[in-house]
C-alpha cells in the first residue's frame, strides 16, 4: 500500500465537499483588494497567537518579578523586543481594523436581516479585543499599566448593584496584587483567546452560510449580480492584504518599538497618566461626567451597538427613507472622533 | 409526549442540570475572594515629633498613602490621598492649597473636600486615637 493510499484511508478527505466550501460566490466589489477589513483583523489575531505563545515563554505572572520577565524579553533575549513590539503593533492594527470594519458594515447597512445574529457576535468580537488589550497591557506591570488596572477595576466597581462583586472578582480581592495578575494572565493567555476562537468561527460560519452582502454601488442597481469564488481569488487579494500589513507590522516595529516605563509603584500615580488610544473617549467621558454617568452612559452606548440592527429596523419603520440610522451612526463616529482626538493633544 | 418519555426526560436532565448548577455555584465561590481585611488599630507618631500645623506622609497596611495632619494641642486628622473617583492617588499641590488628581484632573482642598471635576465624594479619613502622646490610626490590614 503506497503511502498516498494509507493516508487517505486512514484520514478520509470529502473532496467534493471541501470543494463546494472553499468556493463560496463571493460578490464582485470585493474584487478591490482593499476590501479586506474584516480578515485583517483575523490576520492580526492568528499574529498575536504566535507571538503570545512565544512571549508566554519568559513571562513570569508574579507582581515581584513580572516587570523585570519583560524587560528580559525586551532586553536580553534575542529578538524578544521585536516579538514584543510585533504583538503590540499587531494588538493595535487589531483595534484599528476592527473599528474600521464594524463602520463598514454600520454604513453599509450589512447587519440588517438575516445578519442581525452575526452583527452581535461581531459587536461581543468588539468587546473581546477591548478587554484582550486591557488584560494584556496590565501584565507588563509597570507605572501605567498598574494604574490602568487600578482605574478600569474601579470603574467596574461603580456599576450599579454587582460593581463591587465584578471588581472584586477583576481583583481576586479587594486591591490590586498577585491575585489580579494571575488572574489578568489567565483571562489574557487562555480563556479569553478560547472564547475569541470560538466566536470567530461562529462568525465566520454565519458569513458563510448567509454569504457576503452583495453591495450595489451607484448605476448597478439593476445590474445582473456577478460573483467569483472565495478559492483561490479571494485568498489571494487577502494574501497580499497579509503581506502588505506584515510589511508595515514590522516597519512600525522597527520605528516605534515598544518600550517600558517605570515599575509599578502602587502608592504613586504618575502625574501624567493615559490609557491606551483606543481607551480615549471613554477616558475623556470620565473627566466631563460625574462617575455614575460616566459608567453608564458608555454601557447604554455598548447596548445600543448591540442590538442597533434592531433599534434601526425600529427607525426605518417609524421615519421611512429619512435615514434617521444613518445619521446616529455619523454623529456617534464623529462624537468618538472629537473625545479621541480630544484626549490625544490634552497634556 | 409519552408519559415514559417525560418521566425518562425528567430524570435524565433534571439531575444533569442541578448537577451543573451546583458545579457552576462551587466555580464561582472558588473564584470570589472571601477573606475580608479587618480593622486595626496602628501606632502612627509621637505628638512630639509632629509639630502643630505640621503633616507627615505614610503609608497603611495596603499599600496607600495618607496624610497625617496635627491640627491642634490633642487633635490630628488622618486624610487618604487615594482619589474617590477611580482610585488613583493625588497630589499635594502646596502653592495651591489643594489636592490634585492626575488621572481624571479632580480637585480636593485641604480638608479633602471636592473642589472641582469628577470625584463624587471628600476624600476617605482615618479615624485616629491619642492615648498619652502616643498617635494611632484605625486601618484596615492587607489580608484579603
Amino acid at each position: 500500500m503506497s503511502i498516498k493510499n494509507w493516508i487517505s484511508e486512514s484520514f478520509p478527505v470529502d473532496n467534493e465537499a471541501l470543494s463546494h466550501a472553499s468556493s463560496e460566490p463571493i460578490p464582485n466589489h470585493m474584487k478591490k483588494w482593499w476590501w479586506a477589513l474584516g480578515g485583517t483583523p483575523f490576520y492580526m489575531f492568528v499574529v498575536q497567537i504566535i507571538t503570545g505563545l512565544l512571549l508566554a515563554f519568559y513571562y513570569v505572572p508574579n507582581p515581584d518579578v513580572a516587570y523585570e520577565s519583560v524587560s528580559k524579553i525586551t532586553n536580553e533575549v534575542s529578538y524578544g523586543w521585536l516579538i514584543r513590539s510585533i504583538h503590540k503593533w499587531s494588538a493595535n492594527i487589531m483595534m484599528a481594523t476592527v473599528i474600521l470594519h464594524m463602520m463598514r458594515v454600520f454604513f453599509t447597512q450589512a447587519y440588517r436581516k438575516p445578519r442581525e445574529l452575526n452583527w452581535m457576535f461581531g459587536v461581543i468580537i468588539f468587546l473581546l479585543t477591548l478587554i484582550l488589550g486591557f488584560t494584556g497591557y496590565s501584565l507588563i506591570y509597570e507605572q501605567m499599566s498598574y494604574w490602568a488596572m487600578k482605574v478600569g477595576t474601579e470603574i467596574a466597581a461603580a456599576t450599579p448593584f454587582v460593581g463591587n462583586w465584578i471588581a472584586n472578582f477583576m481583583r481576586g480581592g479587594e486591591d490590586i496584587g498577585q491575585a489580579t495578575l494571575s488572574r489578568m494572565h489567565i483571562l489574557h493567555v487562555l480563556i479569553l483567546p478560547m472564547v475569541m476562537v470560538i466566536l470567530l468561527f461562529i462568525h465566520v460560519y454565519l458569513i458563510r452560510t448567509l454569504g457576503v452582502t452583495d453591495l450595489r454601488f451607484k448605476n448597478e442597481e439593476k445590474a445582473e449580480r456577478k460573483t467569483f469564488p472565495f478559492w483561490p481569488n479571494h485568498v489571494m487579494t487577502e494574501l497580499v492584504m497579509v503581506a502588505l500589513i506584515m510589511f508595515v507590522l514590522v516597519a512600525l516595529s522597527l520605528i516605534w518599538p515598544a518600550h517600558m516605563g517605570a515599575k509599578a509603584d502602587p502608592t504613586t500615580t504618575p502625574m501624567h497618566i493615559k490609557p491606551e488610544w483606543y481607551f480615549y473617549p471613554v477616558y475623556r467621558w470620565l473627566k466631563l461626567s460625574n462617575l455614575t454617568l460616566g459608567v453608564i452612559v458608555p454601557m447604554i452606548c455598548v447596548g445600543i451597538l448591540f442590538f442597533w440592527p434592531f433599534i434601526d429596523r425600529f427607525f426605518e419603520k417609524v421615519f421611512p427613507k429619512k435615514e434617521v440610522g444613518f445619521w446616529i451612526g455619523v454623529l456617534g463616529a464623529l462624537l468618538l472622533t472629537v473625545l479621541l482626538f480630544w484626549e490625544t493633544i490634552a497634556h | 409526549m409519552q408519559r415514559r418519555n417525560f418521566l425518562t426526560n425528567l430524570f435524565a436532565f433534571v439531575p444533569l442540570i442541578l448537577g451543573f448548577l451546583g458545579i457552576s455555584k462551587m466555580s464561582m465561590d472558588f473564584l470570589t475572594p472571601t477573606r475580608k481585611a479587618q480593622l486595626r488599630k496602628v501606632f502612627a507618631s509621637n505628638l512630639a515629633d509632629l509639630p502643630i500645623n505640621g503633616t507627615k506622609e505614610m503609608i497603611d497596611l495596603k499599600g496607600n498613602k495618607f496624610n497625617l495632619i496635627r491640627t491642634g494641642e490633642k487633635e490630628v486628622k488622618a486624610l487618604s490621598t487615594t482619589c474617590t473617583h477611580l482610585g488613583c492617588s493625588v497630589y499635594w499641590e502646596a502653592d495651591k492649597n489643594q489636592f490634585y488628581c492626575p488621572c481624571h484632573q479632580g480637585v480636593f482642598d485641604s480638608d479633602g473636600n471636592v473642589v472641582s471635576g469628577p470625584p463624587p465624594t471628600k476624600l476617605d479619613s482615618y479615624e485616629t486615637e491619642i492615648i498619652g502622646s502616643n498617635i494611632y490610626i484605625f486601618m484596615k490590614d492587607n489580608i484579603a
